[in-house]
């Protein structure tokens, strides 16, 4: 979740020289706490890690005796498993979603930092969504977007036909990421009015004594300041949005057809469906790496862009 | 500072009248509360709209204007979920996986990262780089191995399965503790310890009390993962007796999608708890999330 902060402490960590080997009764404590979390993390994360890779590289059902394939499962999910396919409309949801979400989260952060008597409610308000019940909330928009649901029948009073939304190739998808842009919208906006609160006034002071315009203020004073924020809500928003299954789950269930069907979804299929363990595996592999390749790709994006100093 | 500067620097804006102000003023207002109407209706309408739809007949769900508040409101949807099906089930196992996760994770955490932060022992700072190299992998990628290692530890459809990869801490919940207990000056500790404190006593009686922030934020951000997971308990379980809510509100709508009087009900079931969760902790969740950010 918060791969940032956590290269950041590394940052700070390296110089701290190993401990010296304390004597063994102060060694025998420390893993007693540490125990718990230790064999968490080595037995729920470190073996799957290692095991995922083995996996994808047999042909198996849990079942009958594995058998070794080598790469081809990485060839066959794309010939006969449409994965390539669930790429590109993963891909289509990120798209749709993040910017959106984004700009929205960055937008309603300008207008609720306002110290006007209703903001602070609002701001509230607006933080909710992200405690809701990804599955709970889905069962809610499929009512709105029913053909004959809530949304249908307000466009009706304008005289429009509306579209069968969930059911139509066109418009599921952006129903789906509508879906998640209202779930976290609030919850990121928290962040950019953590980094706006965090911009020193007199910059602004500087700025307007020379003159620039609102716009020109916030191109070259707000935005860049708002960086390193910027870095974090997109990178965790990628990150999730990449994975997402809950709401395409029980929205859509992948269709019409399989125009939702994202890479978690076949992943799902293809693991709990068909039990075909080595072939949803290397889309795990082939997922992880694609988030991986977007992560680094944003971090040196902005890393290359020169920051200000805060004196 | 430089580059702030360097933006057009042209004469300073001609006065303007002072009417024109005052006018521009009242219409920025205006837009102003105009813009926050408009979020909070659309971050408010989705739950007023199904507690609505919730409290009606399907006849009336189908036949009024969703608008419309039920003039009658009913308890019958409500009590048809309990009582002819298994929501009650489910809302139990939810509280009872959640319970268990929240106080298994939040408790294991703060020993790891009390052990992280402030004890000394071989090997500390290679197994912390491990624990943030775990940060960054995608759930994604340890769901199917994870669910072969239960399927062949005989633990798939147990209650252990839904809460036993979340229970004994994670990596995330230790990180973030452990950068809380680090501002806790060391001083405080050495002397407790030179009064005879054991380590137990030193964080259940000096740190715990001191780090509530943070602790509180585990424990609303376990509490919140455990109650809305979905695809780890869909996978592990498939007796309806052990279903979740949210594994229940998804098998009923796929049953009964079209009694949305039903199944909106269901919905509330999994969505009010949090919203009274919410409306106590609003503070502490609003800063619950913002502590979560950039760490700086």
């Amino acid at each position: 979740m918060s791969s940032i902060a956590a290269t950041e402490a590394l940052r700070e960590e390296i110089p701290a020289a190993a401990p010296p080997a304390g004597d063994a009764r102060a060694t025998r404590t420390a893993f007693a706490f540490l125990g718990p979390s230790l064999v968490g993390v080595a037995l729920f994360l470190v073996v799957p890690v290692i095991m995922v890779i083995f996996l994808s590289l047999v042909r198996w059902n849990l079942l009958t005796p594995m058998k070794w394939v080598g790469l081809s499962n990485y060839v066959n999910i794309f010939r006969y498993d449409k994965f390539g396919h669930s790429l590109v409309v993963t891909a289509y949801y990120v798209i749709l979603n993040i910017p959106i979400q984004t700009v929205l989260a960055l937008g309603m952060a300008m207008v609720l930092r306002s110290k006007r008597f209703g903001s602070g409610v609002v701001r509230i308000i607006c933080v909710l969504p992200f405690l809701a019940t990804p599955v709970a909330m889905a069962v809610v928009w499929n009512w709105f977007f029913a053909p004959t649901g809530i949304i249908n029948q307000f466009l009706g009073h304008l005289g429009i036909t509306g579209p069968a939304w969930l059911a139509d190739q066109a418009t599921a998808m952006p129903v789906v990421a509508f879906a998640n842009i209202w779930q976290y919208a609030g919850y990121n906006m928290l962040f950019f009015l953590a980094g706006l609160q965090a911009i020193p006034l007199s910059m602004y002071e500087a700025a307007s004594l020379d003159g620039a315009t609102k716009v020109q203020q916030f191109r070259r004073v707000t935005l860049p300041l708002l960086r390193p924020t910027m870095l974090f809500v997109l990178v965790t928003g990628v990150i999730g949005s990449f994975q997402v299954f809950d709401t395409v789950f029980v929205m859509t269930g992948g269709g019409p057809g399989i125009a939702t069907q994202v890479a978690n979804l076949n992943i799902y299929n293809t693991a709990f469906a068909g039990f075909r363990i080595g072939e949803a595996s290397a889309m795990s592999v082939v997922l992880f790496l694609v988030i991986l390749v977007i992560t680094v790709a944003q971090f040196r994006y902005f890393s290359k862009r020169t920051t200000y100093e805060i004196a | 500072m430089a580059a702030v500067t360097s933006v057009a620097s042209t004469a300073a804006a001609p006065a303007t009248a002072e009417r024109a102000t005052l006018w521009g003023k009242g219409v920025r207002i205006t837009l102003f509360y105009l813009v926050l109407l408009v979020i909070a209706v659309i971050f408010i309408a989705p739950y007023l709209l199904s507690v609505f739809a919730a409290f009606k007949p399907l006849s009336a769900i189908l036949s009024q204007s969703p608008l419309r508040p039920p003039l009658h409101p009913t308890l019958a949807n409500f009590k048809t979920i309990f009582t002819q099906y298994d929501f009650g089930r489910y809302l139990a196992n939810t509280l009872l996986v959640t319970v268990i996760l929240t106080i298994g994770q939040v408790t294991f955490s703060m020993m790891g990262a009390f052990a992280f932060a402030r004890m000394e022992f071989p090997g500390r700072d290679s197994l912390f780089w491990v624990y943030l190299m775990t940060l960054m992998v995608p759930n994604v990628v340890t769901m199917v191995p994870l669910y072969v290692l239960f399927s062949h530890s005989g633990l798939l459809n147990t209650y252990w399965a839904i809460f036993l990869p979340y229970v004994l801490g994670t990596p995330y919940a230790v990180f973030l503790m452990r950068q809380y207990f680090m501002t806790i000056p060391k001083e405080v500790m050495e002397a407790a310890r030179l009064d005879g404190c054991s380590e137990s006593r030193i964080l259940w009686r000096i740190v715990v009390p001191i780090s509530r922030p943070i602790i509180i934020t585990a424990t609303l951000l376990a509490f919140v993962f455990g109650w809305n997971n979905f695809l780890w308990p869909l996978i592990v379980t498939n007796s309806n007796s052990l279903n979740v809510l949210t594994v229940g509100i998804s098998n009923f709508e796929s049953n009964f999608g079209v009694q949305w009087n039903l199944v909106l009900a269901g919905a509330l079931v999994a969505l009010i708890p949090m919203v009274i969760l919410f409306a106590v902790f609003q503070k502490h969740i609003v800063n619950s999330i913002s502590l979560t950010g950039v760490n700086r």
